[in-house]
């Protein structure tokens, strides 16, 4: 047990609190802190070894066989992990079948001839043969030799490609990201074929070993950019991670922001677009959503179904966007400021209206607002996380509560359910899902903004607001860039979206130098078809 | 140097419209119109001489010192200790300044829609949010202005596009019955808001073009000229004769405007969007001082001053004046001489002796 004498070396160092550990966390400490351990010559004392690593581990396989009739072998892997048809058909057999010549058993011949997988590797190291069994490979271990060969045989299950269920969209690919991190990786290639897109592979979490990957295309992604962000997942130091949301957690620029400050898409073409702006993604084995940064705040608001319609029909799809931003987050303040302090700017007829259905009511407007906001957060909320057999009762009781009933009850005036729900409808409107619900949270400062201040209170949470977004960065790039600071070049796609003939320079992102996006004078007419 | 970020010359003149219209549509159209009668909208072509008078003397300053503020440059130019007497003055100057802005605006607030607000904390609350902005450094203040900036002056553009039903050319007539005299007596106030130009000394160290610095400045003393001229212009031709009687001739104009029976009753937005200009005045005032006062005092940083001179700031703003017709005597009498003593004049010696040594330096270095 020579392996363990030194683990435990490097152990008592750094923790000594008495408790008792797990074999594998003293592995993953040892890996860490102890020399690394070498394969000996034996082949017993590495499968004892390897046993002690993996006990009270039922999922883990140890075959004993003899290669070529002649050497003992082992052949360790994770049940469920590997794909055991091939194992049981091709390598087993191979591997087994005596040799025609009756000379000297050769590793490297062994190796060239009989070995029937594509993805082998040879390690000496017992860790390395952990990481790999860990990982799904099936090691293969022979006697009196101190190397392992880690096969490429992993298969596990999981989900098929699939449409992108949170970015849904008319127009456009119809494929999303899944959970396996080689196949998403595909998929990004498969968009961008040239060499240049790199794909810079880091192990994350102590337990997990997640395989995170940054993914950039030479040339567009600033140097200085990559590195950043490299340093920042390597500073990660974490028990383990389940979800990119992780990861955008622990390298943000500013945790304490309700505002997002990465891009979280499940699809490859935003991916592949952002790559080509001179982005970056962070791309997470485990899950199908994909970070990418730096944005601004105005890439948030931006649908990838924009670039695949009619530039014109976007532009006014953009508008409308804005329009409903702003009417998400300021309508039911400005109802309230309205109501509670300049009623003189209300039209007299409307103000009647108002009034008349208000006459009932016993809350004063703030309290109404507010309390009716809760009530659609709260149905949203259920609504997100309910099994679908009891959504449509929600859907049925919710109605009642804001609605009709609640009017008849009088609760609450009609006028306000309007605001309500046409608050709630226009924070949907926002392309991600995340700013929405950030813009969504701070319509409740500005309520009580507006219900004690008026108007004033209004203008003073905007301000308020503006100075955060002002002050926010993400991966230095200004969060308002390109309203503020001023990039006249990139309005043409935050103002209106232009046509794509026309979109021929790169968003100015800091350090980027190849602005270039395409030729010039490619508007097309029918004089050119000509030539 | 304390401040690291960089601005563009388009931000500085960005900063500066707002820091001279904030205010400069609030009681002073009334002043002018009390000196000027129907020449008041005359008054802003003169005043705005004083404007670009200060963006020479600052740019030429500027020339002298490139990489220093008017605190750093004037202990260079006066000698340790008159520099920091100096520097003391301007310090105290817009530290008190900013206390008038203040007062003015909570003076407003509370007079029009919040009479009931005590006005300490209608002031408070903007003094601390302005200094949440101050903290963010001189980025920052930029990217407010640019996102501030064109929503004021849009909506001051539909308001007069709005209140052109209302308008009555004849009421400027006769143009210069008495002379040019009375225009120019208009003049004496507004000339003294585009005096604060002299804001720029705070601000032209810090462009990431400096090469601009003078296009941009010219700039912002135009648009502010021509908003200044077209603000007078309208509320002579909507209230006329009567223009001088009112306390802010400009909200009065606005209660004017009626379309279609459904736009009516605007004040109330326009106070909104007005809050956001004052804001950047305010704010821009008060980073002048915080980065004045750590220069002053050779402090690596400013922003731990940042509140305790928010306090300071509210207190004076309290001092100013006992009541609002006593604030609005002061800014028709004593501030323009104030305001222009210090902000050109003091500045003027400053050149001129900047200018006697440099000569002296270039005669050593010829010899």
């Amino acid at each position: 047990m020579r392996f363990f004498k030194k683990s435990r070396n490097g152990v008592t160092g750094n923790h000594q609190n008495g408790t008792t550990r797990n074999n594998e966390q003293e592995l993953y400490i040892a890996q860490q802190n102890a020399q690394p351990y070498v394969l000996s010559f034996n082949l017993e004392e590495n499968i004892e070894t390897l046993q002690s690593v993996y006990e009270n581990c039922v999922d883990v396989v140890f075959r004993s066989f003899q290669v070529a009739g002649t050497t003992n072998a082992v052949l360790v892997y994770i049940d469920g992990l590997v794909n055991v048809e091939e194992l049981d058909l091709v390598v087993l057999p191979s591997l087994m079948r005596p040799l025609s010549s009756i000379t000297d058993f050769d590793i490297h011949q062994l190796l060239s001839q009989t070995l029937t997988v594509s993805k082998v590797s040879k390690t000496q190291l017992m860790s390395e043969c952990i990481e790999s069994i860990s990982s799904g490979k099936a090691v293969l271990l022979i006697n009196r030799y101190n190397h392992a060969f880690s096969l490429g045989v992993g298969k596990w299950e999981k989900r098929s490609i699939d449409e992108p269920v949170g970015e849904a969209g008319i127009k456009g690919p119809r494929e999303g990201f899944i959970e396996s991190l080689g196949t998403n990786l595909a998929l990004v290639r498969r968009k961008v074929k040239s060499p240049n897109l790199k794909t810079k592979a880091i192990k994350i979490g102590t337990y997990t070993q997640t395989e995170v990957v940054v993914c950039y295309i030479e040339g567009l992604a600033h140097p200085a950019l990559i590195q950043e962000v490299e340093e920042r997942l390597h500073r990660i130091k974490i028990d383990g991670i389940l979800d990119v949301g992780y990861i955008e957690e622990l390298i943000e620029d500013n945790p304490y922001s309700p505002f997002p400050q990465m891009l979280n898409t499940e699809r490859p073409d935003v991916v592949a677009a952002s790559l080509l702006e001179g982005r970056f993604a962070i791309l997470q084995d485990g899950t199908p959503f994909a970070l990418v940064a730096p944005i601004s705040f105005y890439s948030l608001l931006q649908s990838h179904e924009d670039y695949y319609e009619r530039s014109l029909i976007s532009t006014v799809i953009r508008w409308v966007r804005y329009l409903f931003l702003l009417i998400s987050l300021f309508l039911p303040s400005l109802y309230v400021a309205l109501l509670t302090f300049h009623q003189e700017m209300v039209p007299t007829t409307l103000l009647l209206t108002m009034a008349a259905s208000r006459e009932l009511i016993p809350f004063p407007a703030l309290v109404e607002a507010l309390m009716m906001e809760v009530v659609f957060e709260a149905l949203r909320e259920a609504g997100v996380r309910l099994p679908k057999q009891a959504g449509a009762a929600v859907s049925i009781v919710g109605a009642l509560v804001i609605g009709q009933a609640a009017v008849q009850a009088g609760i609450v005036s009609a006028p306000m359910i309007m605001v309500v729900s046409l608050t709630g409808i226009a924070s949907f409107t926002v392309p991600r899902y995340a700013t929405g619900i950030a813009i969504r949270m701070l319509r409740f400062p500005m309520i009580l903004l507006a219900g004690s201040l008026g108007l004033l209170g209004v203008m003073l949470g905007l301000l308020l607001i503006l100075i955060h977004m002002a002050t926010l960065r993400s991966f230095g790039v200004p969060y308002l860039s390109p309203m503020a600071p001023m990039q006249g070049q990139d309005m043409k796609d935050v103002l209106v979206r232009a046509p794509l003939w026309k979109l021929n320079t790169r968003p100015q992102l800091p350090g980027i130098d190849n602005l270039t996006r395409q030729g010039s004078d490619q508007k097309p007419s029918p004089e050119n078809k000509d030539q | 140097m304390i401040e690291k970020g960089k601005i563009s010359a388009m931000q500085m003149a960005l900063m500066m419209y707002p820091a001279i219209i904030a205010t400069a549509i609030l009681l002073v159209p009334a002043i002018t119109a009390h000196h000027a009668g129907q020449d008041m909208w005359l008054s802003p072509i003169w005043a705005s001489f004083s404007g670009f008078l200060a963006v020479y003397i600052t740019l030429r300053l500027h020339h002298y010192y490139p990489q220093k503020t008017a605190i750093e440059y004037s202990e260079q130019i006066a000698g340790k200790f008159f520099g920091k007497i100096i520097g003391f003055v301007f310090l105290f100057f817009y530290l008190h300044a900013d206390g008038i802005v203040v007062r003015e605006y909570g003076e407003f607030i509370v007079g029009n829609f919040l009479m009931r607000t005590p006005p300490i904390f209608v002031m408070g609350t903007m003094v601390f949010i302005c200094a949440l902005a101050v903290r963010g450094g001189v980025e920052v203040i930029g990217r407010l202005a640019e996102m501030i900036v064109p929503v004021v002056t849009l909506v001051i553009l539909i308001f007069v596009i709005l209140l052109i039903p209302d308008m009555d050319a004849t009421n400027m007539l006769p143009i210069m019955e008495k002379g040019i005299i009375p225009s120019i007596k208009g003049a004496v106030t507004p000339q003294s808001w585009f005096s604060e130009f002299f804001l720029m000394a705070f601000f032209l160290p810090y462009l990431a073009n400096g090469e601009n610095g003078k296009k941009w400045g010219i700039i912002s003393v135009l648009a502010v000229f021509l908003t200044l001229f077209i603000i007078n212009i309208t509320v002579l031709f909507v209230l006329g004769g009567i223009t001088a009687n009112f306390v802010y001739p400009v909200m009065s104009a606005v209660r004017y405007i009626s379309i279609a029976d459904f736009l009516e009753h605007l004040e109330a937005f326009v106070m909104a969007v007005w809050v956001g200009g004052t804001f950047l005045k305010i704010t821009v005032f008060y980073y002048v001082v915080a980065l004045g006062t750590a220069q002053w005092l050779n402090l690596p940083d400013y922003r731990m001053l940042v509140f305790p001179l928010g306090f300071l700031l509210l207190v004076f703003s309290e001092w100013i004046a006992p009541s609002l017709m006593e604030l609005s005597h002061l800014l028709a009498t004593t501030v323009p001489f104030y305001l222009s003593s210090i902000q050109i004049v003091l500045p003027l010696i400053l050149l001129l002796i900047a200018k006697f040594r440099n000569r002296n330096r270039m005669k050593d270095g010829q010899k």
